[in-house]
């Protein structure tokens, strides 16, 4: 079986940034088709629940839930073709996109992409991080708010950002309240940031109101303080937890041993970049917006014509920035193919983007990733899970063979599993650059190829023969 | 689940994780229905054995692929159950080949 598809304008992702880009564009008058790799559309902020589940009152949902069925519905009434389970893993002509849909594969070809591939979590390893029950706070929202299943015993939050609140919200209002958070900065290290706080009025009241719902839950939120090591017989009991300086790094004769079943850690998020590299889109080093993004114009083109990028791929952000820069880019594209844009809803479009990048950035700098939680990565320690490489096989390598993580990647096996780097890949360039003392644009990245995710072999012999 | 929740998941069905007949609700990811069923361990890695379970539950990270209905290398966290789906945890073996 095979799958064959023709539009305007295929954007990939249907989050927040990929809906609002499939809503500018088809507003415009281009025919759009959303590809997205998950059964429902909404991507990580708005994810939807599966259609068998039922919801007597969904008044009673909470505020994620309304927001993402406004925009559905109304993606869907400017007759936007949302694609769901369509994993696009390759592209091997400008225009074009291999897809693959359960197990028929075929191929999309467009006159515009726009990639809103969004974001994963960033995790920095610790001895112990491979064990069951040591999980990202997204896959606990994920579990707890779609799937209405809360992960066992008690529950310890961990790592930096205000994600770690938003998950905490929906454990309480699950039932599974978390036993403490630990927060790797301090207020007093925010301070500071705090005049760029001026005029982002329902931003502040939002974070107020997440902080005021989580004190009255009665969970502590403990601050300046890193899990260094995670311990159990075949999966997780404890953590072991240490005071850091502002630098991250930990102070000697604060470690504390705290209970846990479930630990829930991530030091914000990653941009997921693969579909925009393998398209040839330059990209650049913005450890701010979360590591290698691809560079844009005011429209949100990027460095390849026609291909669009939007959303925390092109830089973390937070769901009203994907928003923004999703319509931008959607009218962007929708002009790019000659498609009748007032000059003024651009404007408007671009007016919108900076004043949310601006917030974005500021949460960004407050909960700035420190550089001392690196050095909790001893040399035993497992970097690359799916390979089982740990930090001495990577030290050892970039010692060796300098400073080149793809050089790094043939010699030691890491980041060539399943998950092709995209677990690793951050720390493994960290922990290159460090060891030969250069720069993260120095070492690079991995290179990506198609497949970009793994994909039956089948399925690719049936279009090889059709 | 109550009907006090505003979230009712889907039908009653039944799987078999490692033969044994379980239940699971529609709607649910094969993921999500093994862990309310207690089992945390997921399979044991190819090199060292060493026990590993969910960890992203967003399709990212493939520490939960296991076999269903003969099918390797398959995301427990982005498989839906269906009834009467076969899956085996590569936990069962003490080394897990995944497929090429
Ligand atoms: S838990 Fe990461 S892919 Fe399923």
């Amino acid at each position: 079986m095979t799958v064959e598809l023709d539009t305007d304008i295929a954007v990939v992702g249907a989050g927040p940034a990929g809906l609002a880009a499939a809503l500018a564009a088809a507003g415009a008058g281009a025919r759009v088709t959303v590809l997205d790799e998950y059964p429902e559309p909404g991507g990580q902020f708005y994810k939807q629940l599966s259609s068998e589940f039922s919801v007597p009152e969904r008044a009673r949902l909470d505020d994620d839930y309304t927001k993402g069925d406004e925009l559905l519905a109304a993606v869907r009434d400017a007759g936007v073709t949302l694609s769901p389970e369509t994993l696009v893993w390759g592209s091997f002509e400008p225009g074009t996109l291999s897809v693959m849909q359960g197990h028929a594969a075929g191929t999309v070809r467009a006159r515009s992409i726009i990639v809103a591939s969004g974001a994963y979590e960033r995790v920095v390893a610790f001895p112990g991080w491979d064990l069951p029950g040591v999980m990202t706070p997204g896959g606990v929202q994920t579990l707890v708010k779609n799937q209405q299943v809360a992960p066992r015993g008690r529950i310890v939050l961990g790592g930096s950002g205000p994600f770690l609140l938003a998950v905490a919200k929906s454990l309480i209002a699950a039932g599974a309240k978390p036993a403490v958070i630990y927060e790797a900065t301090r207020p007093l290290e925010w301070l500071r940031h705090a005049p760029r706080l001026w005029g982002h009025w329902d931003r502040i009241s939002e974070a107020l109101h997440y902080r005021r719902l989580i004190a009255a839950a009665g969970v502590p939120v403990r601050f300046g303080r890193i899990v260094v090591r995670a311990e159990g017989d075949a999966r997780l009991e404890r953590v072991v937890l240490m005071e850091c300086d502002g630098e991250g790094r930990p102070i000697p004769g604060t470690e504390q041993i705290e209970r846990v079943d479930t630990l829930c850690i991530g030091y914000g998020f990653v941009p997921s970049v693969q579909l925009a590299r393998l398209l040839g889109c330059t990209h650049r080093y913005e450890l701010r917006r979360g590591g290698w993004v691809p560079e844009h114009n005011e429209e949100m083109e990027s460095s390849v014509p026609s291909v669009f990028v939007t959303g925390e791929v092109a830089g973390i952000g937070g769901a009203h920035v994907a928003l923004a820069e999703g319509r931008l880019a959607g009218l962007g594209a929708a002009r790019r193919l000659g498609l009748q844009v007032a000059d003024a809803a651009m404007a408007d479009a671009r007016q919108e983007r900076l004043t949310r990048r601006r917030f974005g950035d500021l949460v960004n700098d407050v909960f700035a990733l420190k550089p001392g939680v690196y050095d909790q990565i001893g040399d035993d320690t497992l970097v690359c899970r799916c390979e089982e490489v740990t930090a001495r096989q990577i030290r050892e390598a970039a010692t060796e063979w300098g400073a080149d993580v793809n050089f790094v990647k043939g010699v030691t096996r890491c980041g060539m599993g399943y998950c092709q780097g995209r677990v690793c890949g951050g720390m493994v360039e960290e922990l290159t650059a460090r060891t030969v003392g250069c720069s993260r644009e120095a070492v690079g990245a991995f290179r990506v190829r198609p497949p970009l995710k793994p994909v039956q072999v089948g399925s690719l012999a049936d279009l090889a023969r059709e | 689940m109550n009907s006090n929740k505003p979230v009712v998941p889907g039908a009653v069905i039944t799987v078999f994780v490692d033969g044994q007949p379980v239940q699971a609700r529609r709607g649910q990811t094969l993921a999500a229905a093994l862990l309310a069923l207690g089992h945390s361990v997921l399979r044991r890695t190819r090199h060292s054995g060493k026990p590993r379970g969910l960890f992203c539950a967003m399709g990212i990270c493939y520490d939960c692929v296991v076999t269903v209905n003969g099918e390797t290398g398959v995301r427990a966290c982005m498989k839906r159950v269906e009834d009467g789906m076969q899956v085996i945890s590569p936990a069962q073996f003490k080394r897990y080949e995944p497929r090429k």
